[in-house]
């Protein structure tokens, strides 16, 4: 890239380290500034071959070659609509034909052989499959997803696992080092034949050892009719979203009644104003409704206003 | 809850004169607007004053009392009450030159039928009407809308009849009267009266419940004005308490003036007068309103034609697009 000049301006990286090259659909570089001196308006054509281009259609040029570039991009656009898998074909020469016809197409139209036709060619195509594309599209997308997933979690179980390693072999040396320790003590202290303490200490060494090969066995993930269960199971459920708003406050309701104050419902049974209600029956109580919230109601709608005042009349 | 309610914010006046001057001012705008090409001095031979419509409110809600009295199923209060209220708020601002009431009273029955979930069809509606019921379903249906956008939506009513439930359970839970019961006739009579009159458009529906349990009290030569004053405003209501005793006051002279009685040779003559000024663009007898409604109607027709030849036209033109787009043309 060091030796690029923009065609227009003629500057080169070396005069101007900073130079950012641009490139548009038909493939011709043109440097940042010039892209900008020229495309004031948003549009204008190419100055080297006059096609009409967009301003915003511009992007950084990656490869060197300006070919490569434009075909990266005809490759995008093509592949947007172009976007069936093995999956969908019976058979894989039928595949395979498709996927030369693709090739086919994408060199055409970086070569600039035939495009009229070729282009005819794909807009036949759009309007043949235009369900089938749109259901790939969306199949696409779900995919990526999933795969993104399946990576977090990869990620997740591997540092699990390092984890897991690290503390195991912790323990191992601290419990080789336990079971020396208690070797030499036994040798010190006992009175028995250290020839027989030492295999009893191998012995019991061995039998550990055996014992933790039969502890682990390895996890089944699969049914023998080859049906998934376990974790990886569930990949195809899509984790509920869980919004964080800041929490919910309790403020108790006032309740403004711009009267007298009202008796509370406790009162409302302790001075016998339920006694000259109507008590509730058994339906109305099924419901909740029981006789203390009528009450309670009448009450209300009887204090509530009484200290109504008329506003100062305005002319 | 009343003090939180549209009817506490939107639809409670100071006085009677501010009803009064708003409604002068619907006489006002509705002569303006129909009768510029009659002179001053004698606009009023042909249309109706402030005052004749306010003659003409008050009998056509005696006829919506006595109509909603012989409704079959019996209605409960709260439905007469709110389409009452209903009937009231709507000729603050509109004139009955403007909108016939009788046509406005069933509208205003039929909606708070609706509102006070009383439960009844259209027809089931109608079949308590004299007449061409057709016609009659056409017309309620044809104003509701109308109705309730006079009405701003504020569609919930509080009466004062819960109030004085509420007011009774007091008394008899705080009070020594003997046997409150016998209140409730000499209460009730009030409320009816009461409706009558502007007061629910002034005071809360509370005071005015207990104006009502007051007046049926003092009818029994009994004296609640121990309870009023110690029991239920107490210490804290003090200071409140001459404003109540005011609007209690001002309530009962309110009721009392109360004449359901009317002068037939007026009515008459009233009734020819606007049956000649009323706008005939809302009289559904009127040429112009059968033109108007064929014209909505007509109108709805273009509309959807128009809609529909605009989509067509749009699907034709993404089809030429996808063809220009095609590098065939460019």
């Amino acid at each position: 890239m060091e030796d690029f000049t923009c065609p227009r301006c003629k500057t080169s990286k070396f005069q101007n380290p900073s130079l950012k090259m641009m490139v548009n659909v038909c493939g011709h570089g043109l440097c940042e500034s010039c892209v900008d001196l020229l495309f004031l308006k948003g549009s204008g054509s190419c100055p080297e071959c006059r096609i009409p281009l967009r301003r915003n259609n511009f992007r950084i040029q990656l490869f060197e070659d300006a070919a490569v570039e434009k075909e990266v991009d005809i490759r995008k656009r093509v592949l947007r609509d172009y976007n069936k898998k093995e999956e969908d074909f019976n058979s894989l020469a039928e595949y395979n034909d498709y996927l030369e016809e693709v090739e086919t197409i994408i060199y055409n139209l970086t070569n600039n052989i035939d495009i009229v036709n070729t282009n005819k060619r794909i807009e036949q195509y759009k309007r043949d499959n235009r369900e089938q594309i749109m259901k790939s599209k969306g199949k696409l997308g779900r995919e990526e997803y999933e795969l993104e997933e399946l990576l977090e979690y990869e990620k997740q179980q591997q540092e699990l696992r390092k984890q897991e390693i690290f503390i195991e072999e912790s323990e191992i040396k601290k419990k080789k080092i336990r079971e020396k320790e208690a070797l030499i003590d036994e040798l010190m202290f006992s009175s028995e034949n250290a020839k027989n303490i030492v295999e009893t200490f191998a012995q019991q060494v061995k039998e550990a050892k055996e014992e933790e090969a039969k502890a682990a066995p390895v996890k089944k993930t699969h049914f023998s009719s080859g049906i998934q269960f376990g974790r990886n199971s569930q990949t195809s459920f899509l984790p509920v979203p869980i919004e964080d708003g800041p929490l919910f406050i309790f403020k108790p309701l006032s309740v403004q009644t711009d009267g007298p104050k009202l008796p509370t419902e406790d009162e409302i049974v302790d001075k016998g104003y339920t006694n000259h209600v109507r008590t509730e029956n058994e339906q109305e109580r099924a419901g909740g409704f029981k006789s203390n919230i009528a009450c309670m109601r009448a009450l209300q709608d009887a204090f509530s206003g009484l200290y109504h005042v008329k506003k100062a009349f305005v002319h | 809850m009343f003090s939180t309610s549209t009817q506490c914010k939107h639809w409670m006046f100071n006085s009677e004169e501010e009803l009064n001057k708003l409604r002068e001012n619907a006489n006002m705008k509705h002569i303006q607007t129909y009768g510029r090409h009659i002179n001053e001095a004698s606009r009023y031979d042909f249309f109706l004053t402030a005052e004749e419509e306010k003659i003409m409110v008050k009998r056509y809600e005696i006829r919506l009392r006595d109509f909603c009295k012989r409704f079959q199923p019996p209605m409960t209060r709260c439905v007469i009450g709110t389409a009452f209220h209903y009937f009231k708020r709507f000729y603050i601002h509109n004139s009955v030159m403007n909108h016939h009431p009788k046509e406005i009273m069933v509208t205003c029955i039929y909606l708070a039928c609706k509102v006070e979930e009383f439960n009844v069809s259209i027809q089931q509606f109608v079949a308590n009407l004299k007449g061409d019921r057709e016609k009659a379903t056409d017309i309620i249906l044809n104003n509701e809308l109308l109705l309730m956008e006079q009405l701003n939506f504020h569609l919930s009513v509080h009466n004062p009849f819960r109030p004085v439930e509420g007011l009774l359970i007091d008394i008899k839970t705080r009070c020594t009267l003997n046997d409150p019961e016998r209140l409730r006739p000499g209460t009730e009579h009030f409320l009816e009266r009461a409706l009558l009159t502007d007061v629910v458009l002034l005071y809360s529906p509370s005071q005015v419940a207990l104006a009502a349990v007051l007046h049926a009290a003092s009818k029994l030569q009994e004296n609640l004005d121990s309870y009023v004053t110690d029991t239920l405003f107490g210490v804290e209501g003090r200071g409140k308490l001459d404003e109540l005793i005011e609007a209690v006051r001002a309530i009962r002279s309110m009721v009392k003036m109360v004449d359901a009685t009317a002068d037939r040779n007026q009515q008459k003559l009233l009734d020819k007068k606007l049956e000649k000024c009323r706008n005939p663009e809302n009289n559904p007898d009127s040429e112009i309103y059968k033109k108007r409604m064929q014209a909505l109607l007509d109108e709805d027709d273009d509309l959807y034609q128009t809609i529909s030849s605009r989509a067509d036209s749009m699907n034709n033109s993404t089809l030429n697009m996808s063809v220009c787009a095609s590098p065939e043309v460019a």
